[in-house]
């Protein structure tokens, strides 16, 4: 393998790897926080993608003017679904494994609402539009200028969650949560003021992915499933309610991609995310970076 | 009591000998529901009692399916039949092998993203091996012979559910829902119980897909490992209740007459609408048909006795 080779993989895989982590952060808020097992976290990406796409295409303005757009379109119906399902789904549930199970359920009815809404509106053909599509060379490493702009992006914002969840109050009370629920509670967070706005924001990362996605791949209603799959493998893989696992797990994982697909065979990329999946499973079922 | 084994004798009557009077179209109908009967039944063998919510069901089905597509034309039916249960049985113990000792949602994750293996193993070994895509299916049984062998695998299917429930498998399973670990210490042993009926479930999966292979001429593993299949059958089986029998059967009639009344004409949203169901369903029939009393008290009309573990009559 020669060192631009290399260096052309090593780049592809962290590209993916970074809107892998915003996925699984996302899932992560949602599942690690409210252990509502979102199974159609991926959908909402999709419904994200879509959306920039068709306001896209609709007024020819840049893209990136869409990406918040997305997103706190996503965050306003995370708000809505939590208030109408999971707020009555929590009261419901007496014990933690029964919330699971239910939001599992539920997640898989989401799925079809949204996957088929997304069919009716937009029917099954591969949609997208271009820009920024001209090739950037660096060092023999040549890289589309659009995926340049989209790691840009991801960087920033993963850096703005780590810190933000670092330095603000907001932060500490989604970390207290975290180590210890009712802990957090018992020092005063306010969980009924915090879930639904976790669980908005797991979601407006989800659109966020989605409207990045949407300017560097064509996009399909069915993309959302592999998605999120990718991110359960991440959050597991970077350990539960570990936002900065998620992080690192999701690099790996876009590298292990982007190397293992180059080496045996792109129709094994889907194998190879499980293999890892079942190996951290066996091996070490609290993740990675599990202390 | 007899009026209610009259008519149940009765309706098994009918279901029998349909294919000789209905018209295809009925039939086609009658096997649908058959089919969703005998999976959503033995997908509540398993996830019923014990709560380890499988998603594997494709994955049985499908290879199922695809031991008929290989072995039509060499193997006589009823072998096919019993190779597809044969070979279900062994994934779901591999399966089992690797997901069993985990809880929850891990379980159900890992069940579907192991299906989902399944699936493009399957693509990925017919591409470079065999160099198909798909495989089409010549010399098929006639139409009534798979009705009668989906039927009786439905069959099969609710005499073990009975069985397994009355029996000592099926009093350790919900031993082992309620708590595991008070479970293993009074005796059971989770691990070998869970797999016993894991196999059992995935088996019936395994010979429905095998018959209902040479329903279509031609088969590709998308169309045979299709995540329709499950979310039918966990719906059904939700909808219905999956710690009781009458559930799953009310509502696997129920669905399979929504479906082709909707899925021809309006498949988007009649998807939409299943979707829905199901949401509402989790949030305000939690245990389903089975846990509505009057329907109870129809199917079971001696009130249920506060030992489920003690042993009927």
């Amino acid at each position: 393998m020669t060192a631009s080779l290399f260096a052309d993989l090593a780049v592809a895989g962290l590209i993916t790897g970074g809107i892998y982590a915003l996925v699984a952060i996302g899932l992560n808020l949602q599942y690690g926080l409210l252990r509502i097992m979102n199974i159609a976290h991926g959908e909402f990406l999709m419904i994200g993608a879509y959306l920039t796409y068709a306001l896209r295409t609709a007024t020819g303005w840049s893209p990136l003017w869409f990406v918040p757009v997305s997103a706190l379109a996503m965050f306003a119906l995370g708000l809505l679904i939590h208030r109408l399902i999971f707020r009555r789904l929590a009261r419901l549930s007496l014990t933690v494994e029964e919330l699971e199970e239910r939001s599992l359920l539920i997640g898989f009815g989401l799925l079809f609402v949204l996957q088929n809404l997304a069919l009716l509106i937009w029917g099954a053909d591969l949609r997208g539009y271009d820009y920024l599509a001209q090739p950037l060379e660096y060092g023999g490493v040549i890289v589309t200028a659009n995926r340049v702009v989209v790691f840009g992006v991801v960087v920033a914002l993963s850096a703005a969650l780590v810190l933000g969840l670092r330095l603000t109050m907001i932060g500490k009370a989604v970390r207290a949560m975290l180590q210890s629920p009712l802990g957090a509670r018992l020092v005063g967070v306010d969980t009924r003021r915090l879930h639904p706005l976790c669980f908005a924001v797991g979601l407006a990362l989800a659109g966020f992915a989605g409207a990045l996605l949407s300017m560097i791949y064509e996009i399909a209603p069915n993309i959302g499933e592999s998605y999120t799959v990718t991110a359960l493998i991440v959050i597991t893989l970077g350990g539960l309610g570990h936002i900065t696992g998620s992080l690192v797990g999701a690099l790996i994982l876009g590298l292990v991609e982007s190397f293992g697909m180059y080496l045996t065979n792109p129709s094994l990329k889907t194998l190879l995310s499980y293999g890892v999946f079942v190996l951290v499973m066996l091996i070490r079922p609290k993740g990675l970076l599990a202390r | 009591m007899t009026a209610r084994r009259a008519l149940a004798a009765a309706a098994g009557a009918a279901v029998l000998t349909l294919p000789l009077y209905a018209s295809p179209f009925a039939l086609a109908l009658a096997l649908t529901c058959l089919l969703y009967v005998g999976l959503a039944v033995s997908w509540s063998l398993f996830s019923g009692p014990t709560r380890y919510l499988s998603l594997a069901t494709s994955a049985f089905f499908g290879l199922g399916a695809y031991g008929t597509a290989v072995g039509l034309g060499t193997l006589p039916w009823p072998l096919l039949i019993l190779a597809g249960a044969l070979v279900a049985a062994a994934l779901a113990w591999l399966i089992g092998l690797l997901t069993l000792r985990l809880r929850g949602a891990y379980f159900a994750v890992l069940t579907f993203g192991l299906s989902e293996v399944v699936r493009h193993a399957v693509t990925y070994v017919e591409k470079s091996v065999s160099g198909t895509v798909g495989r089409v299916l010549t010399d098929a049984p006639e139409v009534p012979t798979i009705y009668w062998t989906v039927a009786a695998i439905a069959g099969a299917a609710l005499v073990t559910f009975r069985l397994v429930q009355r029996s000592d498998l099926g009093v350790a399973l919900r031993a082992v829902g309620e708590d595991e670990e008070r479970a293993a210490t009074l005796g059971v042993d989770p691990r070998r119980v869970k797999t016993v009926a894991f196999c059992l479930s995935a088996a019936f999966a395994g010979a429905a897909g095998a018959a209902m292979a040479p329903r279509s001429t031609y088969i590709d593993p998308s169309s045979v490992f299709n995540p329709f299949i499950l979310f039918q059958t966990v719906l059904i089986a939700m909808v219905g209740g999956p710690s009781k029998l009458h559930g799953p059967v009310i509502a696997a009639l129920g669905f399979s007459l929504l479906a082709e009344a909707l899925r021809l004409n309006l498949p988007y949203l009649y998807l939409i609408a299943l979707g829905l169901l199901l949401i509402l369903s989790v949030l305000f029939l939690p245990a389903g048909l089975a846990g509505v009393s009057w329907l109870n008290r129809w199917f079971e009309p001696r009130p249920p006795r506060m030992q489920p573990d003690a042993p009927r009559r």
